[in-house]
């Protein structure tokens, strides 16, 4: 079976319209450096006829400053990097009306944030932070984001790259994509049950078991994708269903909040809604005592 | 749980969630969220035949410093590490997000309230990040919570408490970092990679976990305060982390952006003029980084006590 794994270039030429994309280009910004945050490819495209920004991740760039980075790994470079692509993205259409803003597609392959003691040191967990940051403001900033999973998507590596997206698309499982924090059988070292019992419990439950049916099951993935030529038109699609919800200020129905509705719609994540309600039932009967104004309470 | 007054001596360190949450603000204002009278415990964990915590390791609420509404989430190392799944994930999620309709409300009703009147966000984290017999639940917890973020930036300023035994990492690493501002004892360790990961991953050689004095110099709370990656360093009490808080509280909100480290393109090239500094330095300790930084005697430094510490040490200025 073909798969895309360490292919992400490849996959911008199969999603994007033909020798569209310009590397090292977003907006204002250029990315001269070719030694700067090497497994990070941004860039910018067109994408049925408009400029959307790119950003991937490639697996046969090593960074030479920070070995850790090899293999579609982002670093500390690899994530600021990204993260200025995203607020270069936003600064280009900041004049534009919301029908305009250009979309950010994001090519998803990659197994893991920089682990390393200089990573630690200076603090990889800002790097990565700094994209989903920038991610989430270009996304309520009414860009339409999406995300296309075509190899790894894991853990904390997802989180920084995908799990921001308005809309995660996923080519299926037959293509070699992996969705996870940790494979199952590492999760049954830990857990200390059996594969046989898990892959059973799998079968129920989604919560646990790696791959993106299951993620989708969760609301964590909107549209499994199976086939390779299917990619570019799903991608298309999904593009112009976020920018309609968008612009009906269904902001809520995307992102990570949406996913979580899909979740419980889906029938994967249903303590969770239960739980949001709780909390938000338990403040509203207290509320009133923490108005401006109101009597304090307690005697310090 | 003792007495409201005699939790404010009480090591930070050595307090539970619980304990946290209630010492952090003022006597009798607190009022928990989804607490364990409730028993929203976890059904994932019931599947997996594993023990429940009937707050499912995560204290969440709202209590008073003075006039601010402050909603408080404190995380429970005790319980599996710490750890985030659904429940726990969807009582933080809840909290912050009741945080922003409140200001949202009080900006409606009250539109001449004074900043101090308006809600802040505290989180005393205590984790790895994702639990792992519910990870994906967990995983997509992570993210609604950096969503949230997002949407209180410049309404609720959210500040990360970082003193307990199990440190910050894994996922909550960088959800911390991404808070407007973080507060630490010399105890708190925060990073990404914890270290037993980084020493699976890279070998003994790169990192030898076991070695306690080199994860506490490598992610403790005095390096982040000389990293800038911790606004504040305090005492190891619950009184320390409460003072500090009450003067965040009293700060008007507009002040906050300014105490972050990341979250905007300026802050973003700001980090990467440290990153370039990693990369020309390439220490083989944190402490080559105090030295550039213009300690000559780390080691002296790393022994004084928490207020000549700051008092004299030098931050890294990038």
């Amino acid at each position: 079976m073909e798969s895309l794994i360490g292919q992400g270039r490849t996959a911008i030429e199969l999603i994007c319209d033909p020798d569209s994309f310009a590397e090292g280009s977003v907006g204002a910004k250029t990315f001269a450096d070719p030694d700067f945050g090497p497994g990070a490819v941004v860039g910018t495209a067109k994408l049925d006829g408009k400029p959307v920004t790119v950003i991937a991740n490639d697996a046969d760039a090593f960074n030479e400053k920070f070995p850790v980075v090899y293999a579609g790994v982002i670093g500390m470079e690899e994530g600021y990097k990204m993260a200025q692509a995203v607020y270069a993205t936003i600064a280009a259409d900041a004049d534009a009306p919301k029908e305009n803003k250009r979309a950010i597609v994001l090519i998803v392959d990659t197994p893991g944030n920089g682990p390393g003691k200089v990573e630690e040191i200076f603090g990889m967990n800002k790097a990565t932070g700094a994209y989903q940051l920038a991610l989430a403001e270009a996304r309520y900033t009414g860009h339409p984001i999406v995300a296309m999973v075509i190899g790894r998507a894991i853990s904390g590596a997802f989180l920084c790259h995908g799990l921001q997206a308005d809309q995660i698309l996923s080519l299926d499982s037959d293509f070699g994509t992996m969705i996870h924090v940790m494979p199952l059988t590492s999760i049954s070292r830990i857990v200390k049950k059996d594969m046989e019992t898990l892959e059973k419990l799998a079968e129920s439950n989604p919560v646990f078991a790696a791959g993106p049916r299951f993620f989708s099951r969760l609301g964590g993935v909107e549209e499994i994708v199976t086939n390779i030529d299917d990619m570019r038109a799903t991608i298309i699609r999904h593009v112009g269903e976020v920018r309609a919800a968008k612009l009906a200020g269904k902001e809520d129905t995307l992102g990570p909040w949406g996913r979580g509705a899909l979740g419980a719609e889906r029938g994967g994540r249903v303590v969770r809604p239960e739980v949001l309600k709780l909390v938000a039932d338990e403040f509203a009967a207290v509320s009133g005592k923490y108005l401006p104004g109101a009597a304090l309470e307690g005697a310090a | 749980m003792s007495k409201w007054s005699t939790l404010l001596s009480r090591s930070f360190l050595e307090s539970n969630a619980r304990e946290r949450a209630v010492g952090l603000v003022d006597e009798g204002t607190f009022t928990e969220f989804a607490g364990p009278f409730d028993r929203r415990t976890s059904p994932h964990l019931e599947v997996l035949g594993e023990a429940v915590e009937f707050d499912d390791g995560i204290v969440t609420g709202v209590g008073r410093i003075g006039k601010t509404p402050v909603f408080v989430i404190s995380q429970e190392g005790r319980f599996i590490g710490g750890a985030v799944g659904e429940v726990g994930g969807a009582k933080m999620v809840g909290t912050i997000k009741a945080a922003i309709d409140f200001a949202d409300r009080i900006a409606k009703d009250f539109p001449n309230a004074a900043d101090e009147e308006k809600p802040i966000v505290a989180i005393s984290f205590e984790t790895g990040g994702v639990r792992l017999h519910e990870a994906n639940a967990g995983l997509l917890a992570h993210a609604e919570v950096m969503d949230q973020f997002q949407r209180a930036r410049g309404k609720v300023p959210v500040i990360s408490l970082i003193g307990s035994k199990v440190g910050c990492f894994g996922g909550m690493g960088f959800v911390a970092a991404a808070t407007d501002v973080v507060v630490m004892s010399e105890f708190g360790r925060l990073g990404l990679t914890g270290p037993e990961v980084i020493e699976q991953e890279m070998g003994k050689d790169e990192f030898d976990s076991a070695d306690r004095a080199l994860v506490y110099r490598t992610t403790g709370g005095r390096h982040k305060y000389v990293m800038g990656d911790c606004n504040f360093l305090v005492e190891d009490t619950v009184a320390g982390f409460r003072a500090q808080l009450s003067e965040l509280a009293k700060l008007p909100r507009s002040e906050f952006e300014a105490l972050r480290r990341i979250g905007s393109e300026k802050l973003v090239e700001k980090q990467l003029e440290g990153v370039a500094l990693a990369a020309e330095l390439q220490p083989k300790d944190a402490r080559d980084v105090w030295v550039h930084a213009g300690n000559p005697d780390p080691v002296s430094l790393a022994m004084a006590p928490v207020p000549q510490f700051r008092e004299t040490v030098k931050r890294l200025a990038l």
